[in-house]
């Protein structure tokens, strides 16, 4: 199906739907914010049939000494805004938490666009207060992991309690965690947590007021987050949750876009069992252009004035790709996983004009090339077997982190060549490629700003696919662009992969047999030199 | 645009004060005996950094301290167990934000006061110690 087919079937995920809501606050009085917090006294006087409870954080975090909460860590309030379609339900819960922030600024009702945008679409939409972690802090994002799982547990209370306006109406099988920011690296901490019994000394089994959890997670999603400023002591956390992040290239906030190791970790290849899937999905969207403070309505840019795209963009923006993984995974809208396939699905819906970098991996795959094995040189991945000829490019696999920040442990290929006609051939035993069983091969590439590399010009190269005599040929431009990396506010400019996805129904029509499927080449016949890191060459849906 | 550059610290100072029953969980969690104080460190700063998600991760040589607070005049950070002061005593605090590149502040880990066997319900709060 063609990107123009795909779009005319579907209706733009950001625009509104058709269901009405009200839209209330919910809160732990009796709370006094100050006069110097006037910005929190809307938590003073909630919606008399959403009152909540306090936690005791203090396992886990101090609050910030400067600030004057009314509260200590011991019982911090559970506040909250929240979108509730009108009807009987039972809908589908999202949960957005924002991240630090002048502590002295309401960073809450910052995604109110986007709670509003998915209970219009039947789904129960919070965003909420974490506000009191906010502040010169650091380390402190297992609290609010803990914070935004203790929300969904209100819900949860109030779905489970007979004569509350919530009773039977939340659907506690679909639930989307979404997190700015530190928020985003504490849904994934969340993700970790929500499975686990105890957090050292601290029980989640409700006995000392924290816990039980176990949701059914649909997804976790982090926008613009940050990485390992908190570390289990079990490492740094893996989200074990189909994962999706999205950050801008103009983030002069996480410059590093430190995200990307997080999703770099989850879901990656098991040596032990390669072909072995945790039945998860991952997506990424790296957005040029876009800010760090942009994606909360409420926050100034931290960007100079032209720097970053106007702010009404980048909303709409977040709106069509969120809307679109909340579509799929909590409304069963499975086309919408279109657009987390390949963004250009949504071109008509972005923007005009806007660049974006994309990466997707399905649950169901098979590594013909993964490049984990070690730092030697390329190989085919084994169940798979095969080998890998360099002829005029120069192919090293190395541990350096493509986004910047620190260090990562995800190997990467780098190919260089010098000579048009290069080539990188892999030669697989098709007894041991079942590719016949997949709908897709996928590639994840994409170019430095090395000199090799016209600077503001797309990288191009041709992907050849063979069976016996058959061969099928393949510009990678006619699958996506391949972006020259978007200038970074502070630090080396990132080198972000695209997936290329090329379908395999595609290769059939062009005489090649999946089941026998014999050489897979990247021929850098379409520049005379360049520069491109590979991630993982697979067979998947 | 110019990285951001780490905070300048002005002082350390390291007060003992009364465990509160979070630090005595966490302790006995970890097998280790009742302490008798916890150490108070605040770091005193010459200009508190913008509040942003990025953050200046701190080390004491080459320990990462792993949570630290805000107050009035800087941040804080808790320790209780003294051996941390005996194992960085004169050491260099420390800022990162990769755990790569550091840098120095010039300013080291100061000792911790001594406490007298039952002097633990005289000690301050830890509230008091930052007000």
């Amino acid at each position: 199906m063609t990107v123009a087919q795909e779009t005319g079937e579907l209706r733009n995920p950001g625009l509104p739907g058709s269901e009405e809501f009200d839209t209330l606050i919910y809160g732990s009085p009796p709370l006094a914010y100050p006069a110097t917090l006037s910005q929190y006294v809307i938590y003073n006087t909630p919606d008399p049939a959403y009152l909540t409870g306090r936690i005791n954080v203090s396992a886990f975090a101090n609050l910030g000494a400067a600030t004057p909460w009314p509260f200590t860590n011991t019982n911090v309030p559970l506040n909250g805004h929240v979108c509730i379609p009108r009807g009987r339900g039972p809908f589908p819960l999202a949960v957005f938490a924002h991240g630090n922030h002048n502590p002295f600024e309401n960073s809450t009702p910052g995604y109110l666009y986007l709670c509003q945008l998915l209970a219009s679409h039947g789904i129960i939409a919070a965003t909420i207060d974490v506000n009191f972690l906010n502040g010169s802090n650091f380390g402190e994002n297992d609290a609010r992991a803990i914070v935004h799982l203790e929300h969904l547990k209100q819900f949860r209370t109030w779905n489970n309690t007979s004569g509350h306006p919530l009773h039977g109406k939340v659907d506690l099988n679909r639930i989307l965690i979404v997190g700015h920011s530190r928020g985003g690296e504490a849904v994934g901490h969340a993700s970790f947590f929500n499975r686990l019994a105890a957090i050292g000394p601290v029980l989640l089994d409700g006995s000392a007021g924290l816990g039980p959890y176990r949701f059914a997670l649909s997804a976790a999603a982090a926008i613009a987050p940050t990485d390992r400023q908190f570390v289990p002591v079990t490492g740094p956390t893996v989200v074990p949750d189909s994962y999706f992040i999205i950050h801008g290239s103009k983030d002069s906030d996480v410059f590093t876009f430190e995200g990307y190791h997080t999703y770099e970790r989850a879901h990656a290849v098991d040596l032990a069992n390669p072909t072995v899937s945790d039945g998860k999905f991952k997506a990424m969207l790296w957005v040029h252009k876009a800010n760090h403070n942009q994606f909360n309505s409420v926050w100034a840019p931290e960007t100079a004035p032209g720097v970053a795209m106007p702010r009404p963009s980048q909303e709409q923006i977040a709106k069509v790709h969120l809307g679109a993984l909340a579509l799929a995974v909590l409304l069963d809208r499975h086309e919408y996983f279109a657009v987390l396939h390949d963004h250009a699905v949504a071109t008509a819906w972005d923007p005009a004009g806007t660049e974006l970098v994309s990466q997707y991996q399905d649950p169901q795959r098979i590594f013909v090339q993964h490049n984990q094995e070690g730092l030697g040189p390329l190989v085919v991945s084994l169940p798979v077997q095969g080998t890998v000829a360099a002829d005029g490019v120069v192919a090293t696999r190395q541990l350096t982190a493509l986004v910047g920040g620190a260090a990562t442990t995800t190997i990467t290929a780098r190919l260089a060549w010098n000579a048009a006609g290069s080539r990188l051939l892999l030669q697989v035993d098709p007894a041991t490629l079942p590719a016949e069983r997949y709908k897709v091969l996928a590639l994840r590439v994409g170019q430095s700003n090395e000199a090799a590399n016209t600077a503001n010009r797309d990288q191009d190269f041709t992907l050849e696919v063979s069976s016996g005599s058959r061969t099928a040929v393949f510009p990678a431009s006619s699958l996506h662009r391949l972006l020259f990396p978007d200038p970074p506010p502070f630090g080396p400019a990132k080198i972000v992969m695209q997936t290329l996805r090329l379908p395999v129904a595609r290769l059939v029509e062009c005489g090649v047999d999946p089941s026998d499927l014999r050489a897979i080449a990247l021929v850098f016949d379409r520049r005379l030199s360049g520069v491109v890191y590979t991630g993982d060459l697979q067979f998947t849906n | 645009m110019p990285l951001p550059e780490p905070p300048k610290v002005a002082a350390v100072e390291v007060i003992a004060a009364q465990p509160t029953e979070t630090d005595r969980a966490a302790v006995a969690h970890m097998g280790a005996a009742e302490p008798k104080a916890v150490y108070v460190v605040k770091v005193k700063l010459k200009a508190k950094p913008p509040v942003t998600s990025m953050a200046w991760a701190l080390y004491v040589n080459d320990e990462l301290v792993s949570k630290y607070w805000e107050y009035a005049d800087g941040i804080y950070f808790t320790v209780s167990d003294p051996q941390f002061f005996t194992r960085h005593r004169g050491k260099q605090l420390r800022f990162s934000q990769n755990g790569t590149d550091f840098f120095d502040t010039g300013v080291k880990l100061a000792a911790a006061p001594s406490v007298a066997e039952d002097s633990a319900t005289r000690l301050p709060l830890q509230a008091d110690v930052l007000k």
